[in-house]
């Protein structure tokens, strides 16, 4: 369908949804192949100007900052220097016990022999289809605008998060499901929506939230299901409603953006049955749910399963089931920290194989990491109970499929995981990384608000191309 | 100096136990070693949010006058007669600071009390640091700059004749109907009376008309019928309501933060109703437009401003307030918001562009922007009490008086360094508070009276400025035909859209101003022309030469805001509720208010106002986007509140219009849409009620269900 656009160039066109007057373009795209929504209704959103090697991308939040040096990046250093103080320039002066080795052993994995902790048996069995990036870094260790920057680029909570440009930019698979959901054990996370916002994108790209503690798919969304009348009931009134809109727009030259409207009722009539099916994980066989494990975090990594199988753009998973931010081990860190990597470990594990044997893995990125890492020395005295503090200038994110060079470890940090020394990627770098795989040019995905054309990337990003299949 | 130093060591060698030989380094580099001291133990209550006792030690001046004692917190070179060392380091417990949390580490008083003895030197903001930039020296502003159309004076110009001398009623009329001509484009006629009244209704008070209105207005043949069903609405107090719906997202209103640490309330804004309150009652009262913009920006300043216009100053105290205000980065932040809100407001001018270089397009130097941000950098957010005193800043929400504001009071005046691309850390030259080069004649006039703000006002609500009252013209008349002329609303410069008709947008800006800046004057005269009671419909050769309808040859087919669609459907259930006060959030089943009187968070903006489109209450909003998607639909369908509301309108039916299944839903037709149901319209009405019960809603809720989803309940003609 297309509006009155005969007659509109594209300039015109971009003014008039500018101006809140273009809902009809608006909602004739929703839904529509990616191409017609980035070069019909915006011109700032180039042509995909790369083959896409991804079509859809899952991220796996582990909220709170992982330890990068307990997880993906071995420092035997750490052992042999154990309570020294750390030198340097550091965030916040040291004021425990120095630096603190791991207790777990690590050992080679799978054809690429990347080094992963015992406590991630079974991502280490999956370890040739991921890319370890060992180098991150990002600006400030302290949760809020570490979280913002991972989610939005920008350390303050007022831009469009990483799912949002991204739909912005592709457009949805599937017009009878949301384009990007976000999946929460709880409602408490720290920042909250800021790190799922459109902000100045436009409302078609706001994410749907959804929290997971209760799976029963009724629950699950809001509005799904009528509480009174059954399908057949619904669909009579809704034939009712059908003709006296068509009566109304009959009398209105058929004006295109009553039209719209119209097809978005049937669009939203549509989207109970299907969305009904798809947030329903008890329709998996147990076999697979066995799989993922049985915790709230696996459950919604089968849920990301199902809903990028029929079509959901973006979807993130947060880690938040046992509380705001579990992988924020201040105190008792050694015997923490391994009972989330257990959990996590299984279902991301799980996730990556299953895409993998639904021959989804090769257009499907999936994403595991926090907003920082954690200090490779001590936060506090007491042995026993000691913890690690928030860490940015080195930490560890694992990624895969989706275009990923797999079985390879990129960059490094130095000997104690202090400082990311070898090829230090950003966060900006890392999403100009992943608007590069699902096709986007970072610098050109672009949305003109307040007299400026913002990015997702700032001025910044560059992409890492050695991560990628060329 | 050198045996007074070699006293002091030993004093301190025995008192705190500190290594000799840090005390015989080089003089403390401020930057480096003491300001991260400070900073961590004391600019959380005398920095440049909170100055308790009056101390604030971030800056060099008030550091060194010291607060409330009269002491001087610090004197160079004699560290025994500096305040702040006597503070750090007694045993007294009354006395000692910080009063919460680790003491000072005795190798950080020994930094302190060295810095002191070797002369204190401070690079601050009022010592413009070496880095001098390539700034554009001064950016003058060329005479081609000043000509660029927002920049000039509006023009008075004589009404255009046109060949068509019948179809204008007012001089807007002929200003359109001019530009219609020169493209060859026909205006339409005017649409039906009962297509207008409800349009009317709508446009003026965000609500549709009820039954007996429309049924008064269509029955009233005198000539000055329309005229008087205008000044009636006019008068009504929805009209202030309906105007505040326009300027709120302006002023990025809010009630709390985008972000909040723990359960921590203490930064929330749990009277911000006052200011929504004091939006609407003025826009009632006519409060003349310049006046309304002096008191949002300055009424702490000006005697002509009573105290319950104090309210309007939530303008800039309601402003976001950023994780970790103890850095300057932070607050150069939040200095850029209430530069960006005031003058994309008022100003349609994107100056914060100019934060971190020179602006691209658009005569304004970053010189301009620290030249205003310097104003706000010179103003704190207060809570304020009912008898003007400043509430402590770390009270939870819960503990705030309903009667306490929260609005902004004067800081300590300073002006800022320039930061170098935008950053803290690079400091350029001290930039004198004034207002934009671009708009004043010669060199600005650098602010004199405190922060500045009250100059900053009257240099907006100004009749010479060229941008006030066009601004202004340009969104109310976007209210009413559902575009702006010019498109960017809040950008009137070079990036921005040139006025569609800018002799037109001129007629508008001198009629506000001539008439007082009277708001309701400006509504009436548009209200009243020919151009706004068009009819909705087509033309073929119009739509061929101006499809996108710019020059108004009709009357625009609007939807309806997320507060008109949700007020409408309650005012058809019979249950909305008139009067404001404390905000309550949507989710509340028993909130049957106008939408307006919502709570808007920026932490978590209600899913219904976010879902239909309601703006980020983070930033300024220059507009609306209209979006049509499923999950607005699967609202309509099936929420707690659309089902609830179907009830509600099927018992009001069955009360008001008993008689007969066809009176009842003639007047549900005249309730929801201003006229009766046609035939064959009555006839899909009356199957429908007539197939057997067959669910827990009845046939006649499932209709009234229908109605209220249909697009006719969605949109205005």
């Amino acid at each position: 369908m297309s509006i009155d656009a005969p007659f509109l160039n594209r300039r015109q066109l971009l003014q008039r949804t500018a101006a809140g007057f273009g809902s009809a373009a608006l909602a004739a795209l929703i839904g529509s192949p990616a191409r017609a929504l980035s070069t019909a209704a915006f011109p700032h959103v180039p042509a995909p100007l790369f083959k896409p090697r991804a079509k859809r991308v899952i991220f796996l939040f582990m909220n709170g900052g992982p330890s990068h040096v307990d997880t993906f990046d071995p420092k035997p250093a750490l052992a042999k220097f154990a309570g020294q103080q750390p030198s340097g320039e550091l965030f916040k002066k040291s004021k425990g016990s120095g630096f603190m080795p791991s207790p777990l052993t690590f050992a080679k994995y799978g054809q690429s022999g990347i080094d992963v902790s015992s406590t991630l048996p079974h991502i280490a069995r999956v370890i040739d289809d991921c890319c370890i990036v060992r180098s991150m870094h990002t600006d400030v260790p302290n949760h809020e605008p570490a979280l913002l920057q991972m989610h939005t680029g920008n350390v303050q909570p007022i831009r469009p998060s990483l799912g949002s440009w991204l739909v912005y930019g592709l457009g949805s698979e599937n017009e009878n499901l949301p384009g990007y959901v976000v999946l929460r054990p709880s409602n408490q996370i720290v920042v909250g929506p800021a790190l799922w916002s459109n902000s100045f994108l436009p409302a078609q790209y706001q994410a749907t939230s959804v929290n997971t503690s209760d799976m029963h798919v009724e629950k699950l969304l809001a509005n799904i299901k009528n509480p009174a009348l059954t399908r057949p009931q619904q669909r009579q009134q809704l034939d009712l409603l059908g003709q006296l809109n068509e009566s109304h727009l009959k009398q209105r030259d058929g004006d295109p953006q009553l039209e719209a409207q119209i097809q978005t009722m049937e669009t939203a009539f549509r989207m109970q049955a299907e969305a009904m099916n798809t947030f329903d994980i008890g329709r998996e066989p147990q076999s697979v749910r066995d799989l993922y494990g049985d915790s709230p975090f696996a459950r919604s990594c089968l849920l990301a399963r199902r809903l990028v199988e029929d079509g959901v753009r973006f979807v993130t998973v947060y880690y938040t089931a046992t509380g705001t931010q579990p992988w924020d081990t201040h105190t008792n860190h050694d015997a923490t920290h391994p009972k989330l990597c257990r959990d996590s470990d299984q279902a991301t594990a799980a996730l990556i194989a299953d895409l993998k044997a639904r021959g989804m893995l090769e257009d499907t990125l999936v994403v595991w990491g926090g907003e920082f890492g954690r200090t490779p020395y001590a936060e506090n005295k007491e042995s026993a109970k000691a913890g690690r503090d928030h860490h940015h200038t080195a930490f560890s994110m694992l990624l895969a499929g989706g275009g990923i060079k797999a079985g390879q470890a990129y960059g490094a940090s130095d000997d104690f995981g202090m400082v990311a020394t070898e090829k230090p990627v950003h966060v900006h770098d890392l999403h100009a990384t992943l608007l590069h795989l699902v096709g986007l040019d970072h610098e050109k995905l672009t949305y003109r608000y307040a007299g400026r054309d913002f990015r997702l990337t700032d001025v910044f990003g560059n992409v890492v191309k050695d991560i990628c299949v060329s | 100096m050198r045996s007074r130093l070699g006293t002091f060591a030993v004093a301190l060698l025995l008192a705190l136990f500190v290594n000799l030989r840090a005390i015989a380094a080089a003089p403390p580099d401020f930057d480096h070693d003491v300001k991260p001291i400070l900073e961590q133990y004391c600019f959380k209550c005398h920095g440049p949010e909170k100055q308790k006792a009056g101390l604030r030690l971030d800056q060099k001046p008030s550091a060194l006058k010291g607060g409330e004692s009269g002491e001087p917190a610090i004197v160079p070179g004699n560290a025994l007669k500096s305040h702040l060392l006597q503070l750090v380091t007694t045993n007294d417990p009354e006395q000692a600071m910080p009063p919460k949390g680790d003491r000072l580490k005795p190798q950080e008083v020994a930094l302190l009390q060295r810095w002191v003895e070797t002369g204190a030197h401070w690079v601050d903001q009022s010592q413009p640091a070496v880095e001098i930039v390539a700034v554009n020296p001064d950016a003058p502003i060329s005479d081609r700059d000043r000509q660029f159309w927002s920049f000039v004076a509006p023009r008075r110009v004589a009404p255009p004749v046109t060949r068509n001398v019948a179809w204008s009623r007012t001089v807007i009329d002929r200003f359109v109907l001019a530009g219609l001509e020169a493209r060859q484009l026909e205006p339409s006629g005017d649409a039906p009376k009962a297509v207008v009244v409800r349009r009317l209704s709508y446009d003026l008070t965000g609500l549709p008309p009820a039954p007996d209105e429309v049924e008064a207005f269509l029955g009233d043949e005198a000539a000055d019928a329309y005229e008087r069903l205008v000044d009636r609405l006019l008068a009504s107090p929805a009209f202030g309501e309906r105007l505040a719906s326009l300027w709120l997202p302006l002023a990025r209103y809010g009630e709390d933060q985008a972000h909040q640490v723990g359960s921590d309330t203490k930064l929330f804004y749990p009277n911000a109703w006052r200011y929504r309150e004091w939006v609407v009652n003025a826009f009632n009262r006519d409060l003349p437009y310049d006046k309304f913009l002096l008191f949002q920006i300055a009424a702490d300043k000006l005697p002509e401003a009573t105290p319950d216009d104090q309210a309007a100053l939530g303008f800039i105290g309601l402003g976001p307030k950023y994780y970790n205000r103890g850095r300057i980065e932070v607050m150069a932040d939040e200095w850029e918001d209430r530069v960006d809100t005031v003058m994309r407001t008022t100003q349609g001018l994107t100056v914060a562009c100019a934060r971190c270089h020179d602006h691209k397009f658009d005569p304004i130097s970053s010189r301009d922007y620290y030249a205003l941000a310097g104003v706000f950098a010179s103003t704190r957010m207060v809570n304020k009490t009912a008898d003007g005193k400043v509430q402590k800043a770390d009270a939870k929400a819960e503990q705030v008086d309903p009667a306490t504001l929260h609005i902004v009071e004067d800081a300590e005046p300073h002006d800022l360094n320039l930061f170098i691309r935008g950053n803290v850390n690079r400091k350029g030259p001290l930039v004198p508070r004034h207002f934009l080069s671009v708009l004043s004649s010669g060199e600005p006039a650098p602010f004199k009276e405190g922060s500045g703000r009250k100059e900053l006002a009257l240099a907006i609500a100004d009749r010479n400025n060229p941008l006030t009252a066009r601004v202004i013209a340009n969104r109310i008349w976007g209210q009413f035909f559902g575009q702006p002329i010019v498109l960017t609303p809040s950008n009137f410069g070079h990036s921005g859209q040139p006025p569609a008709n800018p002799e037109l947008l001129d007629h508008l800006a001198l009629s506000l101003m001539d008439n007082g800046w009277s708001i309701k004057s400006l509504v009436r005269e548009i209200v009243l022309s020919s151009t706004y009671r068009q009819s909705p419909a087509g033309n073929a050769k119009n739509a061929r030469v101006d499809p996108a309808n710019e020059m108004l040859w009709r009357m625009n087919r609007r939807r309806l805001t997320v507060e008109q669609w949700r007020d409408a459907v309650l005012f058809a259930s019979g249950r909305l509720e008139t009067g404001g006060g404390k905000s309550v959030d949507l989710d509340d089943a028993a909130n049957v208010r106008r939408t307006l009187y919502a709570r808007i968070s920026r932490l978590k903006l209600n899913d219904l106002l976010m879902q239909f489109d309601y703006p980020d209450p983070n930033v300024h909003s220059e507009k609306r986007s209209v979006t049509n998607t499923p999950i607005q639909k699967l609202f309509v369908l099936n929420s707690p509140f659309m089902i609830a509301q179907s009830k509600a309108l099927a018992a009001r039916l069955a009360a008001d219009a008993p008689q007969s299944e066809e009176a009842r839903i003639r007047y549900a037709y005249q309730v929801l849409f201003a006229h009766g149901p046609n035939e064959a319209e009555m006839k899909l009405g009356i199957e429908f009620l007539q197939e057997p019960e067959d669910s827990p809603m009845t046939r006649w809720q499932q209709y009234a269900q229908i109605l209220l989803a249909s697009n006719e309940a969605l949109y205005v003609d």
